[in-house]
């Protein structure tokens, strides 16, 4: 059972497929988001990262579990991997955590969008996860408590840099995702 | 970029201490280090995790790329929030005046003792950090990782996701490059042509989306396997058992000591504040 079609009861419950699917978005995601980065132009430090949109696209089909262990054990592999540390920057990890979380509970706000075409669902996806990611993120203006950052500094170098970023792989790839994920997902029988 | 779980430290002092005192470790050492701002003591904990870092032996030639990476990103990001924050220097003792050295061209931002001093403390506190976080990657077996979270209280399904997080990287970072590889034989090619971000990123769908779906709709063996063997019906035994040996309380202890002590030292003393060296404020 996916997200798209879950009922409210079932969003929390965790089974096999949960665990399954928890893990391998968390590794896709530990792997991948280190590896593209694009620059945008006329900035310094805002890259959009492709890999971001797999936090939103596994809480939307997945639900929310999936989306917010994504996210959370995801981030921290890639810091590890990356040499940050899991922990250095933990809220960071728990921001993406609530991004696939929120994601993952579009059935309670875009229900009505999600019953309907591929198209529909699409673009359910890419709305959830834009919602998820400009709220999510507001989590890392705890940096000002715990890096003791300036506010401004917090907004222009952190917050608004990776929420511009990544709702462009957001708005582009969740689309994409669920419309290459929806065929096999009717072919697995699911 | 080697994705593969690497067991570097083995055989190591820290590699011989039992897991969960390599991750408590950290959590103490990250919670009493974001409590310090007096950059003696900074000094001590950059100290404290170096020694850690060392005793896990892990050799500096596989990791100079990691350091390097962290170097760089924590000076931009020190350095940036100090441009940015235009003079504003937080945790100074109340009633502090700032001693202003000079002003940025242009910027207008002013370089003071008090922000080099904040700006010199952030960077020991990032760099104490990852020293001690390090480890995490290279000294744990990737085989105990699951009964580690499972033995520090994360409910047993979510320890054996972890546990199996670790698991598909190396298949996935292996599935990823074939995907590559064969989008590359078909025609494929991934160098930046346009400086478009929407269309250098439409360019890197044909690999992200078969990785990512891919790896999905290869779940169903793994889900198949874990209903099979009754996952989830009953409490969860591991392969292999954890115990605290001496050494390791004694480890612990000291790591629950020092976050505890920080803890109070930030309201008893003024640890919590930036300390500015005298030889840092002109004359």
């Amino acid at each position: 059972m996916t997200s798209m079609s879950m009922s409210r009861g079932s969003l929390w419950s965790i089974d096999s497929r949960v665990i399954v699917y928890s893990a391998i978005g968390a590794a896709l995601y530990g792997v991948l988001v280190g590896l593209f980065k694009i620059p945008i132009p006329g900035t310094t430090a805002v890259d959009v990262r492709p890999a971001f949109a797999l936090v939103p696209f596994f809480g939307y089909a997945f639900g929310p579990i999936v989306g917010f262990f994504t996210g959370l054990v995801g981030n921290m592999i890639g810091d590890q991997i990356s040499g940050w540390g899991a922990l250095t920057s933990y809220n960071w990890s728990l921001a993406n955590g609530v991004v696939g979380l929120l994601a993952g509970l579009a059935p309670l706000y875009l229900r009505s969008m999600m019953d309907k075409s591929l198209a529909q669902k699409a673009l359910a996806g890419a709305i959830a996860g834009s919602i998820a990611t400009v709220i999510g993120f507001l989590i890392v203006f705890y940096d000002m408590i715990k890096d003791q950052m300036d506010f401004n500094a917090v907004l222009t170098t952190e917050y608004v840099p990776v929420v511009v970023g990544d709702l462009i792989a957001t708005i582009i790839l969740v689309p994409v995702l669920v419309y290459a994920w929806e065929p096999v997902k009717e072919r697995l029988g699911r | 970029m080697n994705f593969a779980p690497r067991y570097l430290g083995r055989g190591s002092w820290l590699a011989q201490r039992d897991p969960r005192v390599l991750v408590l470790a950290v959590v103490c050492f990250v919670f009493a280090a974001i409590q310090v701002w007096d950059v003696r003591l900074m000094l001590v904990l950059l100290a404290l995790a170096f020694a850690w870092y060392r005793s896990a032996r892990i050799p500096f030639r596989e990791v100079r790329r990691l350091w390097l990476f962290a170097i760089v990103f924590i000076s931009l990001l020190v350095f940036g929030n100090g441009i940015i924050a235009s003079g504003r220097v937080q945790r100074l003792p109340d009633g502090w005046e700032q001693h202003i050295y000079l002003y940025l061209p242009l910027l207008g931002s002013p370089i003071s003792a008090e922000n080099v001093t904040f700006a010199i403390t952030q960077f020991l506190r990032f760099m104490s950090m990852i020293a001690i976080g390090m480890p995490l990657a290279f000294a744990i077996d990737p085989e105990v990782l699951g009964v580690t979270f499972a033995r520090l209280g994360v409910p047993s399904r979510f320890a054996f996701a972890i546990d199996l997080t670790w698991r598909f990287i190396p298949s996935f970072a292996a599935d990823f490059r074939t995907t590559l590889d064969a989008q590359r034989v078909r025609g494929m090619d991934f160098a930046p042509r346009s400086r478009g971000p929407v269309a250098r990123l439409r360019r890197q769908v044909p690999v992200i989306v078969p990785t990512v779906v891919n790896a999905i709709a290869g779940a169903e063996d793994t889900i198949d396997a874990m209903d099979l063997r009754g996952f989830g019906t009953g409490p969860r035994t591991w392969l292999r058992e954890l115990r605290l040996d001496r050494t390791d309380r004694a480890v612990l202890a000291g790591f629950v000591l020092l976050l505890v002590g920080a803890t109070v030292a930030g309201f008893a003393t003024s640890s919590s504040y930036l300390w500015i060296p005298p030889f840092m404020i002109p004359g």
